[in-house]
């Protein structure tokens, strides 16, 4: 095998590779933003979790 | 003599690289003539266009940013400018891990006239209560800290300058810090009236890992070659994030930022070059900032660039095909056009060709003399950037890593980004996680 065939076979199965990882990170990075989005849930969410009762937070005093 | 060496490198690099080009177009040709199969011709045809495109872009901006870099160090400073009134926009959402930091950077401004303000757009974490401990009004300088419901980025901006004293309005991300001279260096191009804007530099200042060394050898380039290229024609099209000034009466006169989009400033920038203005580039304004040191955070990054960057093309499409109108803003459109759209998706058809050439003839020495082609091209533009820019010239070493995988990883994320604004898939901000490494 001369050196130009193994230089093409070698860059060959690195972008097959990478491109094969390209697709798998970025198909990750949509799953974690999407399991990020269903963590954040709202207010009015959470009051309906705990049966319609209110919560109180302690006040977060800021000098507006 | 170690100058002249590099020197000697780098143009040896460049022929090298017009060489293989040579190499890559004649084996093409050959392709061409031996096959009947109608995809593969067309196929060749397209990656010869592409091929072109991309050395007609690498050799204009090298030349234009070669005679920018002549001209600034041929240029006499007469006097300073110190009249204007500079008023420094901070928004700011959950950004407590690198406010401080950069709040610091601002009070360490050499230029004496200036304002900041930060807007704390509705943040969850302790960022309001941080900048407030710096509030203060000496009569010449101050700092206040205004807060609002969360709203985004460019209503933070627009309620910013609301209450912006200055004729001059600058835009600091909270996740960067400048260099002590920036606002002053930017400040001094506005003696040119036709100037709207001026962008900085934006240098990484995490890059003690390899994912964000990669990042800082783009932004070496990106900067030094592209945009100090595009300022030979005054034509910068994007005001980076961290660091940008603008004149107030120039933003008023085209609304101020727009909220329709996920790259405000891209988008502004284009509003005012549609109306005639000139943007400049400053590159010894430094503006530090941390770059995302996990590939899922930097794909996050780049895809919400991308769309962004496409939202605001779309919003201006009219003046792809309406040249004469706003010759400028056409050649800005185009270009970014080519750069958001075409060299993504060339790129991975390239790659997906050579696979196809290689699966159903055997691997040829196409493939390789395509690949070190891009490769040799970056890392001769790598080298010229390093080299204007005093930065270690060991990064260059990176170009190779970065032609053989990351940037096929980040164009994936772009052509994905692309098809999912094409299809106008929802989308949110998001923000990315910092490490306060500022």
């Amino acid at each position: 095998m001369n050196l130009l065939s193994f230089l093409s076979f070698l860059i060959l199965v690195i972008t097959l590779l990478t491109m094969v990882f390209g697709v798998l990170a970025y198909f990750l990075y949509k799953a974690r933003e999407k399991k990020k989005g269903e963590d954040d849930i709202s207010y009015e969410e959470t009051v309906e979790a705990q049966g319609g009762e209110l919560i109180f937070f302690e006040k977060d005093v800021k000098d507006v | 003599m170690v100058k002249l060496i590099q020197k000697i490198v780098f143009v040896l690099m460049m022929l090298g690289g017009l060489a293989l080009t040579y190499y890559s177009v004649d084996n093409l040709q050959r392709i061409f003539i031996d096959t009947s199969d109608i995809f593969v011709r067309f196929a060749v045809i397209l990656i010869f266009v592409f091929t072109l495109c991309i050395i007609t872009r690498y050799l204009l901006l090298m030349f234009f940013s070669a005679i920018q870099t002549i001209r600034r160090s041929a240029a006499e400073e007469l006097y300073k400018e110190h009249s204007h009134r500079v008023s420094i926009i901070v928004p700011c959402y959950n950004e407590q891990a690198g406010i401080v930091a950069s709040l610091r950077s601002l009070l360490l401004q050499t230029y004496p006239n200036i304002e900041i303000i930060v807007v704390d757009d509705g943040s969850k974490d302790r960022t309001y209560e941080l900048a407030k401990t710096f509030e203060f009004d000496d009569g010449i300088k101050k700092l206040r800290v205004l807060s609002k419901p969360n709203g985004g980025k460019s209503r933070a901006l627009n309620y910013g300058i609301q209450y912006a004293e200055g004729d001059l309005v600058m835009s600091v991300d909270a996740d960067s810090k400048l260099d002590p001279p920036a606002v002053d260096l930017l400040v001094q191009h506005f003696k040119d009236e036709q100037i709207a804007a001026v962008a900085g530099s934006v240098k990484v200042i995490n890059d003690d890992t390899f994912i964000t060394r990669l990042q800082s050898l783009e932004y070496i380039e990106g900067l030094n070659m592209v945009k100090n290229g595009q300022t030979f024609l005054k034509l910068v099209n994007i005001i980076p994030g961290p660091i940008g000034m603008f004149r107030k009466d120039a933003l008023k006169r085209v609304g101020y930022y727009d909220h329709d989009t996920f790259a405000e400033d891209c988008d502004v920038t284009l509003k005012l070059i549609e109306k005639g203005y000139k943007i400049d580039f400053e590159p010894d304004a430094l503006a530090q900032t941390e770059a995302p040191e996990e590939l899922l955070q930097l794909i996050k990054q780049r895809y919400r660039w991308t769309r962004g960057i496409l939202q605001a093309i779309k919003k201006h499409k009219n003046y792809l095909w309406h040249i004469r109108e706003n010759k400028s803003m056409s050649f800005v459109m185009w270009y970014m056009l080519f750069e958001a759209i075409f060299w993504p998706f060339m790129q991975l058809w390239g790659d997906m060709f050579m696979i196809y050439l290689a699966l159903t003839s055997g691997t040829s020495q196409l493939l390789v003399f395509w690949w070190v082609m891009f490769t040799v091209l970056d890392v001769a533009g790598a080298v010229y950037c390093l080299l204007i820019t005093k930065e270690k010239l060991s990064l260059s070493f990176y170009s190779i890593i970065y032609r053989l995988a990351f940037i096929t990883v980040i164009n994936i994320a772009k052509i994905f980004a692309t098809m999912e604004e094409w299809f106008a898939f929802e989308m949110s901000w998001g923000t990315l996680d910092r490490k306060g490494r500022i």
